[in-house]
């Protein structure tokens, strides 16, 4: 029971983890070196990992989708350490509208002429983004927001992610002692009530049950009695 | 319709926090009154009715009308990271 239960909560953990890593906003240091759009016919697996058409737009099968294509900056560790060489990364770069995940975004066009006039020069740019590279299903991370830096080795503080997990502590920590809270108001009076009426039964069967033993007794010479 | 699912699915996610919210504290309040008349044993009033007293004084403070924050707070943050993502 208690290996099952470990194993319930690893994986609850891990599906958590990696769902806070794919939406979660990431900082790459990269250089753009073009963009570009293609055609997408999506299938029934990777859609999932794609947002919807143009804000605005209405949905088809098919559309053409914006990449930002870049030299990135290596790293280790969730970009905590970073490394002298360079990979290349192709970012999406779609609205992801008023639904999921809730970045807002509605300027792709605009996103798209930034990196475009970035790729002009040689400069080095921050781009948040969120999401994955998959290379065999062909999913792209999307940008969300580019910035010019001096170089490569400008440290970027990521502040929305530690206000969303102090957050998420506090949200816990709050919805742990709500829990208890409800557990002693409301929840364990009504069992004590239960319990109350079942120990009042017991009460009322042991007189009754005595009740009858003297009734016996009475017949009972007065050495035998009960 | 994005925006119109969001607006009715965010009010009803956020009114069941606000009505959580607002029965938690108030059952804090609650608890630490009967705790209060426990200590003190004050004379001439029952402990339901200093419980009933002092939960209306609660219901009169500001602290429940700040609990509408669970309102405002995310409307104001949409509000914001709409602004911050969508300027250039």
């Amino acid at each position: 029971m208690n290996r099952l239960r470990m194993i319930f909560r690893v994986t609850v953990f891990v599906i958590v983890g990696l769902l806070l890593h794919y939406v979660l906003p990431q900082h790459d240091m990269v250089r753009i070196t073009s963009t570009e759009v293609i055609r997408t016919d999506f299938s029934g697996f990777n859609r999932f990992f794609y947002a919807q058409a143009d804000s605005g737009n209405v949905d088809q099968p098919t559309r053409d989708l914006r990449l930002i294509n870049t030299d990135k900056r290596e790293t280790f560790l969730l970009g905590f350490i970073p490394r002298d060489s360079t990979e290349v990364m192709v970012y999406r770069n779609e609205d992801t509208g008023w639904i999921w995940p809730p970045y807002f975004k509605f300027d792709s066009s605009d996103l798209q002429a930034e990196a475009a006039s970035a790729a002009k020069e040689d400069g080095w740019h921050v781009m948040t983004h969120y999401g994955w590279r998959i290379r065999w299903a062909s999913i792209y991370p999307n940008a969300i927001d580019i910035r010019p830096v001096e170089g490569p080795d400008v440290r970027v503080i990521p502040w929305f992610n530690t206000f969303f997990f102090t957050f998420l502590i506090i949200a816990i920590v709050t919805i742990r002692a709500m829990w208890r809270q409800f557990r002693e108001r409301k929840v364990d009076p009504l069992l004590d009530q239960a319990g109350d009426k079942f120990d009042e039964v017991q009460a009322g069967v042991a007189e009754r049950r005595s009740g009858v033993r003297k009734w016996m007794n009475t017949w009972r010479k007065p050495e035998n009695r009960k | 319709m994005g925006f119109v699912r969001l607006v009715v699915f965010g009010f009803l996610l956020l009114s069941v926090i606000y009505l959580s919210l607002s029965w938690f504290t108030r059952s804090l309040r609650r608890e630490s009154l009967e705790n209060e008349w426990d200590e003190d044993q004050p004379e001439g009033i029952s402990r339901d009715d200093y419980v009933a007293a002092g939960i209306k004084d609660y219901n009169d403070g500001l602290r429940p009308k700040l609990l509408l924050l669970v309102y405002v707070i995310p409307t104001v943050l949409v509000a914001t990271i709409v602004y911050l993502t969508n300027s250039n």
